[in-house]
């Protein structure tokens, strides 16, 4: 056990799906504590819940019943706006199939989420400060070169580095990631990994990572292993200072 | 800003949107040329309607009108309206049966009878009120048109076509030497008349599909008028020489009308000193309202009428209002239309976005904001749509005489038959106040049709978004 009180916190998640007038139920008491620096893998079968769990914690999608907690005060029913507030500044997202805006390139991409959050005028006062961080971040993940490209003129792992580049330009606190290296080659997996683990090392982001790929889960500090939509197990694996306490 | 930013994008990458500009583009390109042409029409008739008539009309109730009209109008200008008063003229107006003889060189010897309009005129001071030189073909914008024949080609035109009508007197013997010619005789030229151009003149299509027009009558030709004398009504007539011919441009007028002198009418009808009604010019038109309630303080109601240019055309101009009013209610259909099509189009591209709608929510874009995009994608698309239609549409217009021609010559068929207007060209008139409520209207109904989709996109479930296949 430990002293801190986790950043995130899941209480008796259900959920379900109406599919052809049949009620789907993926999520059945899910219950799970994220840590503050945590790098987490989630592991488990297809259609256990995995991605399910991912959309609720990020405010995306509302449980039937349960309660999420972030830094102890309850998310889940909150309001559209304060959530959509949450999804722009303390969430950031990564998908399997990277989702960039195809009519925009890579530097509008990452800049994508600031110009949701400010208003024209202080988009505009701005904008010179934002571009620098956008282009700082898409240096650190290796695409300085390709600012001007449209996500169809970049390959896979460009696309998801491009991705990890707009989750970070809010500077949020928690990084959701659905399977991101589902879609990729190992070399590329690889990178996006390796920037993943630094983030999370040299810059204490709390990473809660969705994953198939079971060589993925030593480099995280914890697996939670789901079946049928519960949580079956936990094992830390490199614990963090957190965890350590 | 990423509103406007894939508003945009949208813009310049989606092509099946250009296919909602088009419509919106055809739409105000057809309604500014519509109306500009009609407006062009009513105005045109407009002026030529107040062009004919004064500001104000005093009239009498009776056929044969009123007397003594100098006192009147001395009244008038001695009341408190009098500084309003630009100009009067005394007018009388009668029904009468105008008889000519065909030229020679269409080779019938045949007389015509026409119905015509006779309006006799003291034409210094009706030239006064305005409407009537500037019509005038040989005295245009005279200051002092005159019934007088003045042109001495028409004047030998009268004589020699006198002499021609003149039988021999008596049977010449070809055996004997003719005797010597009569001394030619002083012809006394009658009182001159002014005959409306429609009246003088027939037109017709030729074979080439070209509209010629003939003179019938022109200064020097003879007319006979048969009308009645004022109360017994007896038939009386007079003969009169064509001194001028008069071309308003309104068929109404141009085929109906003959201007004679005022005194010589009323000694024709045995009514001096009587006429049937007195047209006043303004000083400032606006002010008619007010000298009309004024002059009917003057002129009781039951002997007299008072009235407005505009009360007398009242049901024209209220025809045309109410034509322009339809035709544009059926042309903003056409626009409607456009706003289908926008609506489908539109269902289509938030089909197509669906993902890219789940991703913006996904990072932080509220549903008002999704809402925003689509329906600032509507107003840009109708405000290039307009702006594009405005473009074409005065273009258009400004070139209309040309593409009906062309259009003309292409099909054979005459879209704008001048044997019907009297005008040589279509008339336009661009009114910046019309093309502001079209602009407007597209605009609106562009973003009108976008709500529906722009709200579907708002509605939709993000997870359900980014899932989309």
């Amino acid at each position: 056990m430990h002293d801190a009180s986790p950043i995130l916190k899941a209480v008796n998640l259900h959920k379900a799906y109406r599919k052809d007038a049949i009620n789907v139920p993926v999520l059945r008491g899910l219950n799970l504590e994220v840590f503050e620096g945590e790098f987490v893998s989630v592991v488990g079968a297809s259609g256990c819940g995995k991605s399910t769990l991912i959309h609720l914690l990020g405010t995306l999608d509302r449980p039937d019943q349960g309660r999420i907690y972030l830094d102890g005060s309850r998310i889940d029913n909150l309001p559209a706006k304060q959530r959509d507030r949450l999804r722009n500044r303390t969430f950031g997202y990564i998908f399997q199939f990277y989702h960039l805006l195809p009519e925009l390139n890579t530097l509008e991409n990452v800049l994508i989420p600031h110009m949701i959050e400010l208003s024209l005028w202080r988009w505009w006062w701005n904008r010179r400060e934002l571009k620098q961080r956008a282009i700082e971040l898409l240096d650190r993940v290796g695409l300085s070169h390709r600012l001007k490209h449209k996500p169809r003129e970049l390959s896979g792992g460009e696309m998801q580095r491009a991705a990890i580049a707009r989750a970070l330009i809010s500077q949020p606190r928690i990084l959701l990631a659905d399977e991101p290296t589902g879609n990729l080659d190992a070399a590329n997996g690889a990178e996006i990994i390796r920037i993943l683990r630094d983030l999370n090392r040299n810059h204490g982001l709390t990473i809660i990572m969705v994953t198939h790929n079971h060589e993925l889960v030593p480099l995280t500090n914890r697996v939670v292993r789901m079946q049928d939509g519960v949580t079956i197990d936990q094992q830390t694996i490199n614990p963090t200072k957190a965890l350590v306490g | 800003m990423y509103k406007i930013l894939l508003c945009w994008r949208y813009l310049l990458t989606r092509y099946l949107a250009l296919a909602c500009i088009i419509s919106v583009t055809l739409g105000v390109a057809t309604l500014i040329v519509v109306n500009s042409v009609m407006s062009g029409f009513s105005n045109k008739l407009q002026d030529r309607l107040h062009g004919l008539l004064s500001d104000i009309v005093i009239e009498g109730r009776t056929f044969d009108g009123f007397a003594d009209p100098d006192e009147k109008m001395r009244r008038i200008r001695e009341s408190a309206i009098g500084e309003k008063i630009a100009a009067m003229s005394p007018t009388m107006e009668v029904f009468a049966m105008m008889q000519f003889r065909m030229p020679i060189e269409f080779g019938v010897d045949e007389i015509q009878t026409r119905p015509v309009r006779v309006i006799g005129i003291d034409p210094k001071s009706r030239a006064a009120i305005g409407g009537f030189a500037e019509f005038l073909e040989e005295q245009k914008n005279a200051t002092e048109p005159s019934f007088e024949l003045r042109d001495p080609v028409a004047r030998r035109r009268y004589e020699l076509r006198q002499r021609a009508l003149k039988p021999p007197l008596v049977e010449t013997d070809p055996t004997q030497p003719p005797p010597p010619a009569p001394p030619e005789t002083e012809f006394k030229i009658p009182e001159g008349i002014i005959v409306g151009h429609a009246l003088a003149t027939f037109r017709y299509t030729n074979k080439d599909g070209k509209v010629v027009e003939y003179d019938v009558l022109k200064p020097g030709s003879e007319v006979i008028l048969t009308t009645v004398s004022g109360r017994r009504l007896m038939p009386v007539y007079d003969r009169f020489v064509v001194c001028d011919r008069f071309k308003s441009e309104m068929s109404e007028y141009d085929a109906n009308f003959v201007f004679v002198s005022l005194e010589h009418l009323q000694k024709l009808r045995t009514m001096e000193d009587r006429v049937t009604s007195i047209q006043i010019k303004l000083k400032d038109a606006r002010e008619a309202p007010l000298v009309v309630a004024e002059l009917e303080k003057l002129f009781p109601k039951s002997v007299y009428q008072v009235s407005t240019w505009q009360d007398k055309q009242g049901p024209l101009l209220a025809a045309i209002s109410i034509e322009k009013g339809i035709l544009n209610i059926l042309l903003f259909m056409i626009v409607g239309v456009a706003g289908f099509g926008i609506l489908s189009i539109f269902t289509m591209i938030v089909v197509e976005k669906t993902r890219d709608i789940g991703i913006l929510k996904a990072l932080g874009a509220s549903n008002g904001g999704i809402m925003k995009i689509f329906l600032g994608y509507g107003l840009l698309l109708g405000l290039v749509g307009a702006f594009f239609g405005t473009g074409i549409g005065l273009l258009i217009t400004e070139r209309i005489n040309e593409i009906e021609r062309f259009l003309t010559g292409m099909t054979g068929q005459p879209i704008f038959d001048r044997e019907i207007y009297y005008f040589n060209e279509i008339p336009t008139y661009v009114s910046t106040w019309s093309i502001l409520i079209i602009n407007f209207g597209a605009v609106a109904i562009a973003v009108f049709f976008s709500v529906i989709p722009a709200l579907k996109a708002a509605l939709l479930h993000p997870v359900q978004a980014l899932r989309y296949e």
